[in-house]
């Protein structure tokens, strides 16, 4: 077996590849850290890619200051599809899928004043629709925006309260 | 000659969406679970432009015998990866030609299948001893170079 040349050729060819996959990412708009945050433990997991929408910053992420914030009154919205809304939702929360967030912002404005606290979730630390749909109502004048990480299933797990 | 154009067609067509979608790539790379967290990123920039320059490198029939190396290194893995998921039942997105592509148990073993399938031609073109047709760097097989033959 001709080792040697096969080690050369591999070594060119992989040495290449790597090469323009760095130099691509680095120029590229939709490039990627070099390592991402991938422990659900620390927040929502994100590849941190350029123009990222995930700030843990804005993140809930103990399930019981999720609840008293609830209870003080927040308006909780579900950034999930309608469907999965249907299904189960938390109680008193307000559909706004985030992908149709354009044609559907002007009724939500016109229904909820920017003044108000908003939490938005979708269905746990694996899901950044609610960060997506948080930075959605910020770009809209939001002034205080949270996203509760656990999501839904989360909140129907701990017995809180829900509807169908 | 047309087992080296199946294969790097097929591996040329399925790193079009990871290159375009990096974050989106490294989502189903954290999703098969099997993976450290330092090295998900990485694996997302890495593989789509090994899978390029691979099958480029196959079609065009520059060292086409490394090449396939390369390729069939990335199927090995691709097999023993699905091949793990399917037997702990867990549902993911293989990610192979465009995301969201694997809806249940029997997408995966028809991918299990493909990429089966696709091993085998790969070793047909690794042990190819003879002169290969539209190439543009002759390298021989993994056996031998050609001159030596």
């Amino acid at each position: 077996m001709p080792l040697k040349e096969i080690t050369k050729e591999l070594i060119l060819l992989v040495g290449i590849a790597v090469i323009t996959a760095f130099t691509a990412n680095v120029f590229s708009p939709k490039g990627i850290a070099f390592f991402g945050d991938w422990d659900t433990s620390q927040g929502v997991i994100t590849a941190k890619p350029k123009g990222d929408v995930v700030f843990h910053e804005l993140e809930i992420g103990d399930i019981f200051s999720a609840k008293a914030i609830y209870d003080s009154g927040a308006i909780f919205i579900d950034a999930r599809a309608e469907e999965d809304y249907r299904d189960g939702r938390i109680k008193g929360a307000v559909s706004l899928p985030v992908w149709q967030f354009e044609e559907l912002k002007h009724e939500f404005k016109d229904e909820f004043p920017t003044h108000m606290m908003i939490v938005t979730y979708c269905s746990g630390r694996e899901c950044d629709d609610s960060h997506v749909l948080a930075q959605c109502l910020l770009d809209e004048g939001y002034m205080d925006v949270k996203v509760f990480i656990d999501g839904y299933p989360a909140w129907e797990e701990k017995g809180f309260p829900i509807e169908q | 000659m047309i087992a080296r154009w199946v294969v790097g067609g097929m591996f040329l067509f399925a790193c079009y969406h990871k290159i375009v979608e990096p974050a989106h790539f490294a989502k189903i790379i954290y999703g098969y679970y099997l993976f450290p967290d330092v090295s998900i990123n990485l694996i997302a920039i890495i593989l789509p432009f090994l899978e390029l320059f691979a099958g480029v490198a196959l079609i065009l029939g520059i060292y086409p015998r490394s090449a396939v190396l390369i390729i069939n290194a990335m199927l090995l893995a691709f097999i023993v990866a699905i091949a793990i998921n399917l037997i702990r039942g867990h549902e993911f997105d293989c990610g192979c030609f465009s995301f969201g592509t694997t809806g249940g148990t029997f997408s995966v073993v028809q991918l299990l299948a493909r990429d089966i399938v696709c091993f085998f031609l790969g070793l047909q073109i690794l042990f190819f001893d003879n002169s290969r047709k539209w190439c543009v760097r002759q390298s021989g097989s993994i056996l031998g170079n050609l001159s030596s033959n």
